[in-house]
């Protein structure tokens, strides 16, 4: 019986710490009920595959001190592996002859390359959507890691790699799609289901994705794998002299960001209904550091609120031009603010906050038991 | 034969833009271990300035580049006292803050000139064209390579021979002990951020009647000018020359056999590649530790 108690502390401060997910994901869930909008939904849906990423960049650089400023590499490759899919399953009307998708008959290509052929079955590129960014990013971990290649060089390596895949992909028009990307894509269709773009289906589908991520993100940090790669990130090389192989662990957290970036993407063109080149952009690549900054790198919950409010006010203000502009500006002095005084974000504010209303009320709590202290009650 | 020559001397011409734009960025990761992704927009402020200049008070590019540099320096002193000081401790946050200052800069042109198209007038006095080993260049372009020169040359003379080079020299090897000898380190570092502002501002009004002016003509810029830092060496300015006509050459050579997107991802790959073999650049210079 006494063997239970640090048993049940431990559960409660589990619980604790799940709490603000679960809340997050129920009003995630919840939100269809409230907002009867197919549109608005779908702007929703859009901005929650933003969270995504942003909570598999946070994964990597919060969790793992590896600022990868190529994060949308990993979610290009997944959004183009979907696209390549959906654009098979076309109707031939908008195919071409025998199948082949129409910028290729435009480019005057005669028969479907050969890394296009399995993308015919849609298991493989939902496959190849979580693998390829993750074995790519594996790769180019090894490559980064084994070399002990540190702090600002990762960032400089990471975004240059991203931007040679972008240059290849506007350059091979003719099997890619060029500057304009996949368009003209068909639904997703899963076990009879059709995920219209507009649809509650793939709201939920979306829903039931940032959920996913969110938990095994964060299983991951409660893990050992997770305790080792945040104290790699605090001390690199005390935990290389207890014996563990640092690259190693890089590694592995460098992949799983990349997974959950590439089912992020592939979410994307689902709700997005074609993939781009600027889907794997230096924009958005940098925008998914600030939205992560901004929510709190080292909180899973922080960075996922900081992308969907942040895009969601910057979607809502770009009906009008000027709105937008001026809005981009606020963003850029909000976020320079952020580095400046909140290192860990709106989620170390809220911990700041939440931390100084517990510590007011045991004082109070105490000032009452002892019949003394009402005057810093009061105060 | 003449298509060669004609080929090194574009490369030149690449590599003197290069030089100009990676020169300040140089200064200031080389001694400050700053990485300024504000610079590219350092180098919109310069030309835009140019074209006020122009525009509103009638001065030619020439006579207006001294006042240039003055007000892009005062822009980055500004900046560096009140946003990068703050972050003395966190290396890798002066990326993500100077990068919030870029886009900010960016905006509030955007917000206050507009985002047309702005164009500045060659000096007439270096409109015409000259021979170069029997190759017809433009006399501009010679001028842009012999100015390239002299702005190292200052720096070098700034670094080496004067007593505020040798204070930031001390205190890049050891700040405390500097700061002990009675180094003002804040005021320094304010002086060097500023000079490589400014620096980044002559090389934008330099380059505003080759290229167009427009508030995001920085981005392309203070990447390839990295390239250049990062392939030069850091705290090497030698290093930094050699680097851009390399560079220069490289990618005008690439672009010539194969087109320019080849040449650009060929030219990255291959910084990726130095990065992890050999992060300390292709010509470094010991520094006594």
């Amino acid at each position: 019986m006494p063997s239970n108690a640090p048993n049940s502390s431990r559960l409660q401060r589990l619980i604790a710490q799940l709490a603000p997910l679960l809340i997050v994901c129920a009003i995630v869930f919840a939100l269809p009920v409230l907002l009867n909008n197919d549109f608005l939904l779908n702007k929703v849906a859009r901005y929650l595959v933003l969270g995504i990423l942003t909570v598999s960049l946070g994964l990597s650089w919060g969790f793992g001190g590896i600022l990868n400023l190529g994060q949308a590499m990993s979610f290009g490759l997944g959004s183009y592996a979907m696209a390549m899919a959906l654009k098979l399953k076309t109707v031939p009307v908008h195919t071409g002859a025998s199948g082949l998708p129409d910028f290729m008959v435009w480019n005057n290509v005669q028969h479907l390359p050969w890394f296009w052929q399995p993308f015919r079955s849609l298991t493989f590129a939902i496959a190849a959507g979580l693998i390829v960014p993750a074995l790519v990013a594996a790769a180019l971990g090894w490559f980064m890691f084994r070399g002990r290649v540190t702090g600002v060089y990762v960032s400089i390596i990471t975004l240059a790699t991203m931007v040679v895949i972008n240059l290849v992909i506007i350059d091979q028009q003719s099997y890619t799609g060029g500057f304009n990307g996949i368009t003209d894509l068909a639904q997703l269709e899963i076990f009879g289901v059709a995920f219209d773009a507009y649809g509650r289906a793939t709201y939920y589908l979306v829903a039931c994705c940032v959920l996913l991520s969110l938990l095994v993100a964060f299983a991951f940090t409660k893990s050992k794998a997770g305790l080792i790669v945040q104290a790699i990130r605090d001390h690199e090389s005390r935990v290389r002299y207890f014996g563990y192989d640092v690259a190693l662990y890089q590694i592995f957290v460098f992949a799983l960001s990349a997974a959950i970036a590439g089912l992020a993407g592939m979410l994307y063109t689902v709700v997005m209904e074609f993939a781009s080149p600027t889907f794997l952009g230096v924009q958005l690549s940098l925008s998914v550091v600030v939205w992560c900054a901004v929510g709190g790198r080292q909180s899973l919950v922080g960075a996922f609120l900081g992308a969907v409010l942040v895009a969601g006010m910057q979607g809502a203000l770009s009906e009008s031009a000027a709105f937008l502009e001026t809005w981009t500006l606020v963003m850029g002095a909000l976020f320079v603010l952020v580095v400046l005084f909140l290192p860990k974000g709106l989620a170390g504010l809220a911990q700041v906050v939440l931390r100084w209303i517990v510590q007011r009320r045991q004082a109070a709590g105490r000032g009452v038991a002892q019949g003394v202290g009402q005057t810093e009650g009061s105060t | 034969m003449d298509q060669f020559i004609e080929q090194i001397v574009t490369g030149l011409s690449i590599g003197s833009i290069l030089l100009l734009v990676a020169l300040g960025l140089s200064i200031i990761y080389g001694s400050m271990g700053i990485i300024n992704l504000a610079h590219g927009e350092f180098v919109m402020l310069g030309a835009y300035a140019a074209w006020v200049f122009h525009t509103y008070l009638g001065l030619g590019l020439l006579a207006s580049l001294i006042p240039i540099f003055l007000v892009v320096a005062a822009f980055g002193w500004v900046i560096e006292r009140y946003v990068l000081s703050l972050l003395n401790n966190r290396p890798l946050d002066t990326i993500l803050a100077t990068w919030g200052v870029g886009i900010m800069l960016q905006q509030a042109v955007r917000l206050s000139v507009g985002s047309e198209l702005r164009y500045v007038q060659l000096p007439p006095a270096l409109s015409d064209s000259m021979d170069v080993f029997g190759i017809p260049v433009s006399s501009y372009r010679v001028f842009l390579f012999v100015v390239s020169i002299a702005l190292f040359g200052a720096t070098w003379l700034l670094m080496n021979r004067t007593p505020v080079g040798m204070k930031l020299r001390a205190i890049i090897q050891d700040r405390s002990v500097a700061a002990s000898f009675g180094i003002n380190a804040k005021r320094v570092y304010a002086l060097t951020f500023a000079y490589g502002a400014g620096l980044a501002g002559l090389a934008g009004a330099l380059v505003s009647p080759l290229k167009s002016v427009s508030p995001d003509m920085g981005t392309g810029y203070v990447v390839d000018a990295f390239m250049v830092v990062v392939l030069g060496g850091v705290q090497s300015l030698a290093g930094t020359v050699a680097s851009a006509f390399i560079l220069g050459e490289l990618s005008g050579g690439i672009a010539f056999l194969q087109n320019d997107t080849v040449a650009k991802a060929i030219v990255l790959l291959a910084i990726v590649v130095l990065i992890r073999f050999r992060p300390e650049g292709l010509f470094t210079a010991r520094v006594r530790a």
